[in-house]
């Protein structure tokens, strides 16, 4: 047993490790009959027993601890990650120093706790298969360092960096601004330029012409009582979706004898603001601009003082407006109420309108009061920056020239995003040196002479600016999977040498603001004392020590919010004369017809302009609207399409000038006629294994003079495809599924949706389970709130690991979403409403219902498994025993709300990934490890997020108390940034979900067969205008 | 009519083609075994061997990948499976009504068809056995739908219909198999005594259990035989009863139906007579057995089927009528979907084979035609596919909220799996009719003039000697007096 010493630590093996081997005897040679035969029978039945067994794959445990890390605790940090114009604060949860789940920041103004679809998905991002992994120099694998020596060899200084020229994306953060600066110094020759696909050109310039300034608009959704949008879709594509979510169900509440916000939509193509509006008017994108100068008239008719520009908008409004499908009537009645409602109205445009419409809604809130009041203004970190349309024009002229000796492309993917008539990939071939810093080498990085991995936001350091101006910075949660660097660091190598690490770059930047503060400016270094010379407001010198400063930043980093967002200064008044002179010198389109189509390009909900598209989630996540997976699809209008002899599946050549793409056919209610909208980012060549050649491509066709709408294109048929949708029937077929009424009728009966309740109810046959005692959980969700965004949906799948399966699964209908949101378009015949709307099946009203499992206390699925694999907690769970469970899929089919959902193939190596015969390596990196990943053959659903439950009530366990209201969130709720998701306990009288039990909207979907969901509904109240219906 | 002749019903007509001998029906029936198998079981069993590879094949990648490889989809979670498990389970029903129930009812005319009819039991329930068993996502876990006691206390759950479907068809299983074989006794026997092999007569020897033809065996034998027959009976109801329950006790539209039961006994007796029928007619042909299967038999079986055909058929028309009395939205949804919904293909289809095919058997021109007894037996049977189909997937494919409403379309591995389980039918099948006494030789014979204790050999005739000492030497000739009918 000495040997024992020896394996200090393997604590108490049995026998020491030689006990079963060595024979009795000590002589071996002397092996008797016996003797030989029991050895050998032992030796035969181990070679058998090691046949059972899986072979042995040791993990080793942290030797020595990491500080601040406990096994099966996660922790989570405060970052923020860069969205359109925005930033979203998160606090990323952690396990084992591997980032599996984003949540929202409520610190953070746009965040607010909340999060929208691609900031939920972007964690799969930072897990990409098909990252770059190395620097590439050709199609040599290089180091950084190679790279850093042929940077140097470049010798910019000679020249001043005349030769040198950067291109960037529109960026957010200050870091980057600050070392342009740094490195403009260095080399005042240097160009730099930024392009982005999708951008806030258009709001900055307008902002511009109204006010001589380039200002950021901020809104606030919450204070409106009138919404008016002019294609804006502020709920999902377009920037700070996440505040606007939030403020817009802040003001949408129905409280009976309290008022409710009221939205108006004027927009080409069905989105998810139009589907939240009260009232929609379709109209072709260029069209958008003649309706909001009818608008100005009408307001100005209104005695709304407007100048100037009150005159031209009569006089041009005269012109008339192109579609029919706007009436007087209508402009009438909403320049009544947003004249009515002075200074609680707010009118806003979408980026893709030209800058003279956000000029004029600038004018037309100043003249309503609306400014300062529903629209604040902030100061934009970067006034400087250009049109990225004319940046990225320019840029490519000076490559066609060969004025461009270096390129570097931080970011961004022009090559396949840029517009195509500056036939940019050519204009690269004639760059000396290019080089591009991207997470995986794409169609830019493979015709560059240089590609760098970039890192992951999670993985390096940086600062954003929110949308108001808030800075928070960028904390990496994980050090770079593949040796990336990220864009402050790159540009760095072309400073001085300041800093060189994101760290030492992202601190210098954030002192500034750290230190403003504590109304400290201009300061120095830091001096011997330890303390640093700055100069007060009153320009007095002031000492302020290191430590504090320290101290600073450490609570900045921990709170996720460096400095809040400041309003600008004084804005001046709107130009009211610049802006109608800007309308007067325009042309105006063609109106659109059915041989003169506009083509608008629109930020996919999903992929946005394609930098998703390798991202799995994205790719099988319903369109908010279409719900179609794994593709984009020009949509076109029922009357369009039938007029064109089109139906879905068909695909048709798009035809402007000599330039044409190839792309299928969807028809889309709500479409405006004659305007074919598609989705950017999809039809990728070279996104990776996920990405390539899905959906189609749509650049092609964008060009500069038609960067966001493309008017004069010709349509013709090609052939067909195969399209794949979660939800193939959008009528309710007169069911009270989605319930809802009018604001005005809900006045009157505020329990509406109990009153749409079918008769009979089924009264149960055996008496009701007890459930008084202790948890009980429950779940609401508000239709009024929910805009079908579809970030909860995603968020659920980070969450429990759910499984995606591919398109051709997809098409039958073996999707895992756990959480799926049923739209349902509701027309005057198939609604609950107790008015006319005048709603068509051409354009149709639209009803978003998320459902996952509504947990019912009368499970259909419970008693019908023979296995007993699915049963009921005391608290009140309908519970999945994935041991247990054989998969006879009876529960499924019983499920009158079918969301249980069956792994029909081992989707961890079938379906998506049966070419790669597994889930990548990388990608199950992300997975939670409180969640089974479940095997083939077996059932699962919405289980309530148990293991958050689970791991709250640890914690109130150990603290001795019960779990308090909050305590538990679930993933959708915790996602959700119209907080139209409540949980918790029904037992507990104060809880949100048990005052919001108590609405008089809410109703139990399908209660009349008795099934008792502990997932409810609270009906929806649209507020139309009476004096429009 | 002769004094030595027993008396007879009115109008009775023979049930043995007039003038066989007893010993013509041993040399009938057990000839089929003795010699060489004729060229048409040679084509039929190798098809139906093709059939089990497919089966085989199908079944392996169907475990290899998952039930996938199918297309069940959501939300039509039980599509194919299911439908071939019912259908082939309904098929098993005639075997037990007409062997069982008959015999209680004194019906001698089943004496022709009863043993083909069990063994079509057997087959089918194997046929349908293996659907519940291959259908599941983990077929490897299927053990814990018994209750096996085990170290986590975990029981199946007794509240499944699931559950209950599973010891309904294994305790039919088992009391049709106990049934079938009690009956085969005597004519093993026989077998065994014509046997001119060792083996032969070794494995028939065995499987005879020692029977000697004794008063006591047949005493014995007589008394074993009416219990398992009262014992079939009530299964022939419950067995289909409990399988509806799987439909029956769900909430789903269409499925959720007070009538369930009865309609699917009497689908199943529908659906059985025809597959009895189909195959009956094909052996008839083959093996020649003209002397015992009379078109009296036949056009009795085209009667039952007739009216079971209008029982369904009623029942058909009830759903609809109960679909809309009840004012329940979903219900009358499902209804007015299944025909005249996406799949109303499937529903006319269904209609016309099982409510207008039998029809033509009004006519007696039509019930003596054995091409169109043949003829409607088959659209029958597909009929009654279709049906289970229809109850199925159309229920499902619609159901309560329309956003998760979706179609159902079959992979070609549904479409093998299904071909060769009846490859697997058709193999047993073959076996047995090339190894076992087709026709239950004992009991045909107890239906025979000369079964009759009055009955008395015609003395011009000629050939008295010799056949009584032939009845005496087949061991399975019943000793006169316990003939089944008591007489």
């Amino acid at each position: 047993m000495s040997k024992r010493e020896d394996t200090q630590g393997s604590c108490g093996d049995e026998f020491p490790p030689d006990y079963l081997t060595t024979p009795p005897s000590d002589d071996a040679a002397a092996l008797g009959r016996r003797g030989f035969m029991g050895f050998v029978t032992a030796a035969m039945a181990l070679v058998g027993a090691e046949g059972c067994r899986r072979p042995v794959e040791k993990v080793v445990p942290y030797q020595k601890l990491p500080e601040q890390v406990i096994p099966g605790v996660a922790s989570h940090y405060a970052t923020v990650y860069a969205r359109r114009g925005d930033a979203v604060g998160l606090l990323v949860e952690t396990h084992e120093g591997r980032p599996t789940k984003i949540e929202g920041n409520p610190q953070h103004p746009s965040s607010l706790g909340a999060t929208d679809l691609l900031t939920q998905a972007s964690i799969l991002d930072l897990y990409d298969m098909d990252r770059s992994r190395t620097p590439k120099s050709g199609k040599k694998a290089a180091s950084w360092a190679d790279f850093e020596a042929a940077l140097k060899a470049g010798k910019f200084e000679a020249d001043q960096g005349a030769k040198l020229h950067v291109l960037l994306t529109p960026t957010n953060s200050p870091s980057v601004v600050r070392l342009r600066g740094l490195i403009k110094a260095r080399l005042p020759k240097a160009t730099f330029r930024a392009y982005s696909p999708i951008h806030e050109g258009n709001i900055r310039q307008g902002a511009k012409l109204a006010y001589g300034a380039v200002i950021q608009p901020v809104f606030a959704y919450d204070k409106a009582g009138v919404v008016l949008s002019l294609d804006c879709d502020f709920l999902q594509t377009e920037a700070g979706s996440v505040r606007a979510n939030k403020g817009f169900a802040t003001g949408r509440r129905p409280v009976v004898g309290a008022p409710m916000n009221r939205l108006y939509v004027v927009e080409p193509t069905l989105t998810t603001t139009g589907a939240a509006a009260d009232h929609r008017v379709r109209v072709a994108a260029t069209d958008v601009e003649r309706v909001a100068l009818a608008l100005a008239a009408h307001i100005a008719a209104l005695r709304v003082p407007l100048g100037p520009l009150g005159t031209a908008a009569d006089k041009l409004a005269k012109l008339g407006v192109g579609d029919a499908a706007i009436s007087e009537k209508w402009l009438k009645a909403v320049a009544k109420d947003l004249v009515n409602n002075r200074g609680r109205a707010l009118i806003v445009a979408g980026s893709r309108q030209p800058a003279r419409v956000h000029a004029l809604v600038h004018a037309l809130n100043e003249a309503l009061g609306n400014a300062g009041q529903t629209v604040t203004f902030a100061s934009v970190l970067d006034p400087e920056e250009a049109d990225p349309i004319a940046d990225i024009a320019a840029l490519a002229k000076d490559m066609a020239d060969g004025k461009v000796g270096t390129l570097l492309i931080l970011g961004g993917n022009p090559v396949y995003d840029a517009p195509a008539d500056l036939k940019f990939a050519e204009a690269l071939a004639k760059v000396q040196v290019s080089v591009h810093l991207a997470m995986s080498e794409d169609e830019t990085g493979e015709r560059c002479t240089w590609q760098l991995p970039r890192a992951h936001e999670y993985e390096a350091w940086g600062d954003q600016r929110a949308l108001d101006g808030t800075v928070s910075v960028q904390q990496p949660l994980i050090t770079p999977l593949f040796d990336g660097r990220s864009e402050i660091e790159v540009l760095s190598l072309l400073t001085a040498g300041q800093e060189s690490t994101g760290y030492d770059i992202v601190r210098a930047t954030v002192r500034a603001d750290l230190l403003a503060a504590h109304g400290l400016s201009a300061c120095g270094a830091a001096g011997v004392d330890g303390k640093v010379d700055c100069r007060d407001v009153q320009d007095n010198k002031v000492p302020f020590r290191v430590a504090d400063l320290d101290r600073d930043w450490k609570r900045a980093l921990a709170e996720g919010v460096v400095r809040r967002g400041v309003p600008s200064g004084p804005r001046g008044s709107v130009r009211m004369a610049d802006v109608a002179a800007a309308f007067e010198k325009s042309s105006t389109s063609a109106p659109v017809s059915k041989d003169s189509l506009e083509v608008v390009f629109v930020p996919c909900s999903k992929l946005f302009d394609g930098r998703h598209a390798n991202n799995v989630w994205l790719q099988e996540l319903p369109d908010p609207i279409t719900k179609l997976v794994w593709d984009n699809a020009a949509l076109v209008s029922p009357k369009t399409a039938k007029e064109l002899g089109l139906k879905n599946g068909d695909v048709v050549k798009l035809t402007r000038g000599e330039r044409s793409i190839s792309v299928g056919v969807w028809l889309n209610p709500g479409q405006a006629n004659n305007s074919v909208a598609i989705a950017l980012g999809w039809g990728r060549k070279k996104a990776g294994r996920i990405g390539n050649g899905k959906g189609f491509d749509a650049y092609p066709l964008r060009t500069t003079d038609a960067a966001h709408v493309a008017t004069g294109v010709k349509l013709s048929k090609e052939g067909s495809y195969d399209f794949a949708v979660t939800q193939e029937h959008a009528s309710m077929e007169h069911r009270p599924l989605a319930r809802e009424t009018t604001w005005a009728d809900f006045q009157q009966h505020s329990n509406f949706a109990e009153l749409q309740e079918p008769t009979p109810r089924l009264l149960p046959l055996w008496t009701p389970q007890d459930y008084s005692k202790g948890n009980q959980w429950g779940l609401i969700i508000d239709l009024n709130a929910c805009t079908g965004c579809s970030a909860c949906t995603v968020a659920c799948q980070a969450e429990n690991n759910v499984a995606v399966v591919g398109k051709v699964e997809v098409a039958r209908g073996r999707e895992m979403t756990w959480l799926r949101i049923d739209r349902y378009y509701v027309t005057e015949e198939h609604g609950s409403l107790q008015q006319r709307t005048g709603a068509t099946e051409e354009d149709p009203l639209v009803v978003h219902q998320p459902i996952g499992c509504v947990h019912c206390e009368n499970a259909p699925c419970e008693n019908v498994c023979p296995v007993n694999a699915t049963t009921h907690s005391p608290e009140g769970l309908n519970e999945m025993a994935y041991n247990r469970c054989i998969g006879t899929r009876y529960c499924a089919n019983n499920c009158p709300y079918k969301v249980r959902r069956f792994n029909y193939l081992n989707w961890h190596n079938d379906g998506v990934w049966a070419k790669d015969g597994n889930v990548p390596d990388v990608h199950q990196m992300q997975h939670n490890p409180n969640v089974t990943v479940r095997f083939r053959g077996v059932m699962e659903k919405c289980t309530y997020c148990v293991q958050r439950i689970q791991k709250a009530k640890i914690v109130a366990k150990r603290e001795n108390r019960v779990i308090r209201d909050g305590e538990v969130v679930v993933a959708c709720q915790q996602a959700c940034p119209a907080d139209a998701i409540v949980f918790g306990d029904l037992n507990d009288p104060q809880s949100r979900v048990a005052r919001a039990m108590k609405d008089p909207r809410r109703y139990a979907l399908l209660g009349e067969i008795g099934t008792k969901p502990r997932t409810t509904y609270l009906g929806k109240v649209r507020n139309p205008n009476p004096e429009i219906v | 009519m002769a004094y030595y002749e027993p008396i007879r019903e009115l109008d009775e007509a023979p049930l043995i083609e007039p003038g066989s001998r007893l010993h013509d029906i041993t040399e009938d029936i057990s000839r089929v075994s003795e010699t060489k198998a004729p060229p048409g079981w040679w084509i039929a069993f190798s098809l139906a061997l093709c059939g089990v590879g497919l089966f085989v094949a199908s079944v392996g990648y169907l475990f290899w990948r998952g039930i996938g490889v199918w297309g069940n989809s959501a939300p039509v979670y039980w599509a194919w499976d299911i439908t071939n498990f019912v259908w082939w389970v309904g098929i098993g029903h005639a075997g037990t009504l007409i062997s069982a129930v008959l015999f209680l009812f004194r019906q001698k005319w089943r004496t022709a068809i009863n043993r083909f009819a069990e063994a079509m039991t057997i087959f089918a329930v194997i046929c349908a056995l293996i659907f519940p068993g291959i259908h599941v996502g983990r077929p490897w876990l299927l053990f814990y739908v018994f209750p096996i006691p085990n170290q986590m206390s975990i029981w199946p759950n007794f509240k499944s219909p699931l559950l209950w479907d599973v010891f309904a068809v294994s305790t039919y299983f088992t009391v049709s198999l106990m049934f079938w074989f009690v009956g085969l006794i005597p004519d093993i026997a026989t077998l065994r005594d014509r046997s001119a092999g060792k083996i032969r007569r070794t494995v028939y020897g065995v499987l005879a259990l020692g029977w000697r033809g004794s008063n006591r065996h047949w005493q014995n034998y007589e008394r074993a035989y009416m219990i398992l027959a009262a014992i079939s009976t009530p299964l022939v109801l419950s067995v289909h009863s409990v399988v509806s329950f799987d439909f029956a006790t769900s909430v789903i539209p269409g499925w959720h139906t007070t009538i369930f039961p009865p309609y699917f006994v009497a689908g199943a007796i529908f659906s059985g007579f025809a597959m009895v029928m189909t195959v009956l007619l094909i052996a008839r042909t083959v093996f020649k057995l003209h002397r015992v299967v009379l078109m009296r038999h036949l056009e009795l079986m085209c009667k039952v089927i007739l009216t079971t055909g209008m029982l369904v058929g009623y029942a058909y028309g009830m759903e609809f009528f109960v679909a809309w009395y009840s004012g329940n939205e979903y219900e009358r949804y499902v209804f007015v979907n299944r025909a005249f919904g996406p799949y109303a293909w499937a529903y006319w289809t269904m209609v016309g084979c099982n409510v207008l095919t039998p029809q033509v058997f009004w006519f007696k021109s039509m019930r003596q035609s054995i091409p169109v007894m043949f003829v409607v037996s088959i659209l029958v049977n597909i009929g009654m596919w279709f049906e289970r189909f229809v109850i199925i997937v159309t229920s499902l494919h619609r159901d309560f909220l329309p956003s998760s409403w979706g179609m159902f379309s079959p992979t070609v591995i549904d479409l093998t799996t299904y071909i060769g389980t009846i490859g697997v039918f058709f193999t047993l099948f073959l076996l047995f009719m090339r190894w076992l006494p087709m026709v239950a030789m004992a009991e045909v014979k107890g239906t025979m003039a000369q079964a009759d204790p009055h009955y008395h050999e015609p003395s011009e005739h000629g050939h008295h000697a010799h056949e009584v000492h032939k009845a005496h030497g087949d061991a399975s000739a019943p000793s006169k007096g316990l003939a089944p009918e008591g007489a």
